[in-house]
């Protein structure tokens, strides 16, 4: 019997802890336990059996560090710590052996350095020994972030057919390293098809009572408890674990009254541990999980629950009808995008959605950069909204988290594209209900396709609670029953049992006054049914409309979110109308970016964008750059003035002629090679970018080569480098040698902590810029104002 | 053999050292701003405080190099420094993942914020070393503290703290390829120990 059919029918248990066991034997500190699969595989047996004997039903081998970074040999220990394990299981029946997979000891992009597609591999090259040489399944244990879980578990997926378990580690507030919950890990597992999944090493059994009581309130498939025995604690110079064998079986007592299925132990237990957690907990009646039918979505941290009260989907990244969109994916403008995302999820959308197809621009590419970045500044799940499958599957794979899937639809095509990478990658996904005959004009067909496509999900092993049907809003103004049909889709939609999603604003599409359609059909919307809304999450009418909707249907307890929203907003109106009392030269010197908006606007009534600046901005800034250098002001103030008058400039731009805007004035920016550190940079480039010149941004760690192409391709002769460490500065004055070979007429300023006027010199740079503002100076003179 | 001490303190109770945050702002001392109060607001709702340390023994007998039994490591500022003392401290504290995200958003969003922020979470996690090395202070007589990459004591040792402390465990911390700490406002640090008391 395979372990997937054993779990079914009974409680498992897994071995317990390695480490301590093996120094009583005679591992010393500092000696890696995986050699000893060469070295002493008779005492690993020895251990293995112990287990056994004492009614564990899986072993695990003994690779947790067996990997292609840590032994060059680390073939020869897996296939040796296998051959162990499958000698220890010789005359016992029913017994599995696990392929231990432990974390990396690095983390992953964007927080650390480890390349996501290099983790996959990283564990694939383990996964692959193992599954050559006999192996019941893999257990992906220890791992304290969403990210690695996630390659390890692609990295199985790809490279075997045996069953994965997965158990992560979580602090005592049900919490791990890098911010993930309980329903984030649920969610993703599950939705990754991982067979059992759950929790070890850390705590002891007692600490993680609370994360247990979360993985069974969601989860559908077994949960895995592994805890240590307790603390470590010190007493007469020993070092051991606080909770002793009898202790920790009565809490694994508790927690098999809880619903624990597979039952073991991690740090500080030993085949006593195990002994006695198997006695007190074999009378305990078996009972498999069942399926809770949540539909969720996550990010890394957390997921969201997807039910009676509507959840919104910030609908602003999708290029369609959006200019400013559109030319900041044309220009690949990260930036812009990036705020799009920051600023929808702070007005508390619960989904992003992320659509950048432009038929000019490389999908797929931009589609990676974009999720990635964005998972990298907000923690909010996403959407991944796309026709192009290649687009999805690079979404799909990278993202950290479960997300949601726009869309498929009753196309034969569509079905054929989508399943099959929704059920390796994971997700919830929305059913559009049209087919290659269209968009049925009537509720009763729409029902039809939602019906086909949830059947056709069963067919790829995607369970109904993972299809989410958007209806469709088509426009009243072309045929004013078309919300009546919808309206009437979503009832019956959800009498399917499954959740609805809508773009709400396409109801309005060609009217005039669309905030007041669409904010009404979306009252009616949720009366009827409606879970999911893509919509404008900047509409003062649509979030009035949901906000008082989940207050009046008692899905806001105590009001409280209701209340937060609208005095949050009065708030804001206040601020807003005291501020406007500056002038725009007050507006600036006092780093007020709002204010130095309406200000220049105001200002444009009556003036000529390049008189504003000339007026108004430039001696703004001189009066705090001035107090600045005079030490009557401090960076921070210099910055927020920056800040502020380039709002005001990049408003003005789009008011100017070509003829007026002077795109002449440009500097190339870079941190050098090996640098990392771009804090200085950044704050020039703010600062030049408020004195109105073009910044080419090449961001840190900018080798070379790339510095003088940008500076040749854009004929620009002024290039700005920086560097903080020592140890970076050879590589400035590389830098400096190919520029000045190059074209000898570029200058360079170079600035950062560990420069000195002398220093700049000596590397042959043209200037030394020995802070921000001495930096726009030099500019200023280098072009001759 | 000697136990790890791990432990964690909430975020308000650590006062930032004004005179750090003033060196990091490029301030004056007691340089106020409405714009640095809403972005410590920001900072200590994502602040996440843990240190961990260990006492090691100290062999000083081959000149320059510091024997402290995990590791052995030539370097003479931390020779000096140690003169005198048979153990050591070694620590590490953080500020946790929360701060590096936060500064990722706000590199993304205002260059103002973003300096602002380093600032104060470089002061914070600045501060909250003082705190800790106070708490050890009370227990021992010790010497000034001394960090990895300070004087001539190499980075190269920061992998063996890391995994003295089991620090990838206990406060999440991970080294990069440039030996770099993540998450970014993280400090480790070697406090010799001359008498306890």
């Amino acid at each position: 019997m395979n372990i997937k059919q054993a779990i079914k029918n009974k409680r498992l248990y897994f071995d317990g802890g390695a480490g301590t066991l093996l120094q009583t034997m005679g591992l010393k500190g500092g000696e890696r336990a995986e050699t000893w699969n060469i070295t002493n595989p008779e005492k690993i047996i020895k251990m293995h059996k112990d287990y056994l004997l004492a009614g564990a039903d899986i072993l695990t081998t003994n690779t947790f560090g067996a990997s292609v970074e840590k032994f060059p040999n680390y073939e020869e220990i897996i296939v040796s710590a296998i051959n162990c394990a499958k000698k220890a299981v010789e005359g016992f029946k029913d017994k599995y052996i696990a392929f231990d997979v432990g974390p990396s000891g690095r983390l992953l992009k964007p927080l650390g350095d480890f390349e996501f597609e290099d983790a996959v591999e990283y564990f694939a090259k383990s996964i692959r020994v193992a599954a050559k040489n006999g192996v019941d399944l893999i257990l992906i244990e220890t791992m304290s972030d969403a990210y690695e879980t996630k390659a390890a578990v692609i990295a199985a997926k790809e490279n075997s057919d045996l069953p994965i378990f997965v158990t992560n580690v979580f602090d005592e507030q049900s919490k791990m390293m890098t911010g993930g919950s309980p329903l984030a890990m649920v969610a993703m597992l599950e939705s990754l098809g991982v067979d059992a999944i759950g929790i070890n090493c850390s705590l002891g059994p007692d600490k993680m009572m609370p994360t247990i009581k979360e993985y069974i309130k969601y989860a559908s498939v077994p949960m895995i408890i592994n805890p240590n025995a307790g603390l470590p604690e010190v007493k007469d110079g020993k070092a051991f674990f606080n909770i002793d064998a009898d202790e920790f079986s009565d809490y694994m007592r508790e927690i098999a009254n809880l619903g624990g299925c597979i039952l073991g132990g991690c740090c500080g237990t030993t085949p006593e541990y195990i002994k006695k957690t198997v006695e007190k907990t074999s009378d305990i009646a078996y009972k498999y999980p069942e399926n809770k039918n949540l539909t969720v979505v996550s990010s890394y941290t957390h997921g969201v629950l997807i039910g009676e009260k509507p959840q919104l989907i910030g609908e602003r990244i999708n290029p369609t009808g959006k200019k400013k969109l559109k030319e900041a994916l044309r220009n690949n403008d990260l930036n812009y995008i990036l705020n799009e995302g920051i600023t929808q999820a702070e007005t508390g959308v619960a989904i992003l959605d992320v659509n950048v197809g432009l038929p000019e621009i490389d999908e797929v590419k931009m589609m990676k950069e974009v999720v990635f970045s964005l998972q990298s500044v907000t923690d909010t799940p996403l959407q991944i909204d796309t026709s192009d499958p290649k687009a999805l599957e690079v979404a799909l794979r990278i993202y950290n988290g479960k997300p949601l899937v726009n869309s498929v639809n009753g196309k034969k095509e569509s079905v054929e594209a989508v399943f099959p990478l929704v059920k390796k990658y994971g997700g919830t996904v929305i059913a559009l209900t049209l087919d290659e005959n269209g968009i049925p004009d009537n509720a009763d067909d729409r029902v039809k396709i939602a019906e086909k496509i949830i059947n056709k999900a069963k067919e790829y092993g995607i369970d109904k609670k993972d299809i989410v049907v958007d209806p469709l809003a088509m426009t009243v103004s072309s045929d004013t029953t078309n919300a009546l049909v919808t309206l009437e889709s979503i009832r019956k939609i959800r009498e399917l049992g499954v959740y609805t999603s809508l773009g709400v604003s396409n109801i309005s599409f060609g009217l005039p006054n669309r905030p007041a359609i669409n904010s009404t059909f979306f009252s009616i919307a949720m009366e009827n049914g409606l879970n999911l809304a893509i919509m404008n999450p900047f509409s003062k009418e649509m979030n009035d409309a949901y906000y008082a909707f989940c207050a009046v249907k008692n899905l806001d307890s105590n009001c409280s979110e209701f209340i937060r929203y609208s005095t949050e907003n009065i708030q804001e109106e206040k601020t807003v109308s005291k501020k406007q009392e500056m002038d725009l030269h007050r507006s600036i010197v006092k780093g007020v970016k709002d204010s130095a908006v309406k200000q220049a606007e105001k200002l444009l009534e009556s003036e000529k964008p390049l008189d504003i600046i000339n007026n108004h901005i430039i001696p703004a800034l001189n009066e705090i750059g001035d107090d600045f250098e005079k030490q009557k002001a401090f960076l921070p103030q210099l910055l927020l003035s920056a800040e502020a008058a380039s709002a005001a400039f990049d408003l003005l731009k789009t008011k100017m002629n070509t003829a007026d805007s002077d795109t002449s004035r440009t500097v190339v920016l870079a941190t050098v090679k090996g640098d990392i550190h771009d804090i200085g940079k950044n704050i020039v480039k703010v600062l030049l970018e408020s004195y109105g010149f073009k910044v080419f941004d090449l961001g840190k760690d900018v080798p070379p080569e790339t510095i003088v192409q940008c500076a040749v391709e854009n004929n620009c002769k002024l290039v700005g480098l920086s560097a903080l460490m020592t140890t970076t500065v050879p590589s400035m004055e590389d830098t400096i040698k190919l520029l000045k070979k190059t074209d000898n007429s570029i200058k360079v300023i170079v600035g950062g902590a560990v420069l000195t006027e002398d220093y700049a010199k000596m590397i042959n740079a043209d200037y030394y810029g020995a802070d921000a503002m001495d930096t726009v100076r030099i500019a200023e003179s280098f072009y001759g104002k | 053999m000697s136990e790890i001490v791990t432990g964690s303190i909430k975020a308000e109770k650590i006062e930032i050292n004004k005179n750090e945050l003033a060196r990091r702002l490029k301030t004056k001392v007691d340089f106020s701003l409405d714009e640095i109060d809403s972005c410590k607001d920001e900072l200590l709702k994502v602040i996440n405080y843990k240190f961990a340390y260990k006492k090691v023994s100290v062999d000083l007998s081959e000149k320059d190099y510091v024997n402290l039994g995990f590791c052995n490591v030539k370097s003479k500022n931390l020779y000096k420094n140690l003169q005198g003392c048979n153990s050591a401290i070694i620590l590490a504290v953080t500020a946790g993942i929360g701060v590096d995200r936060l500064l990722g958003r706000l590199n993304m969003l205002s260059q103002s914020k973003h300096f602002i922020t380093d600032a104060l979470s470089s002061a914070a996690v600045e501060s909250f070393c003082d705190y800790v090395n106070q708490a050890i202070d009370d227990k021992y007589e010790t010497k000034p503290r001394f960090s990895p990459g300070y004087g001539d004591l190499p980075l190269e040792i920061q992998p063996d703290i890391l995994k003295l402390l089991s620090a990838d465990k206990t406060l999440g911390i991970t080294l990069n390829n440039s030996l770099l700490m993540t998450p970014v406002k993280s400090i480790t640090a070697i406090i010799g120990v001359q008498n306890e008391y």
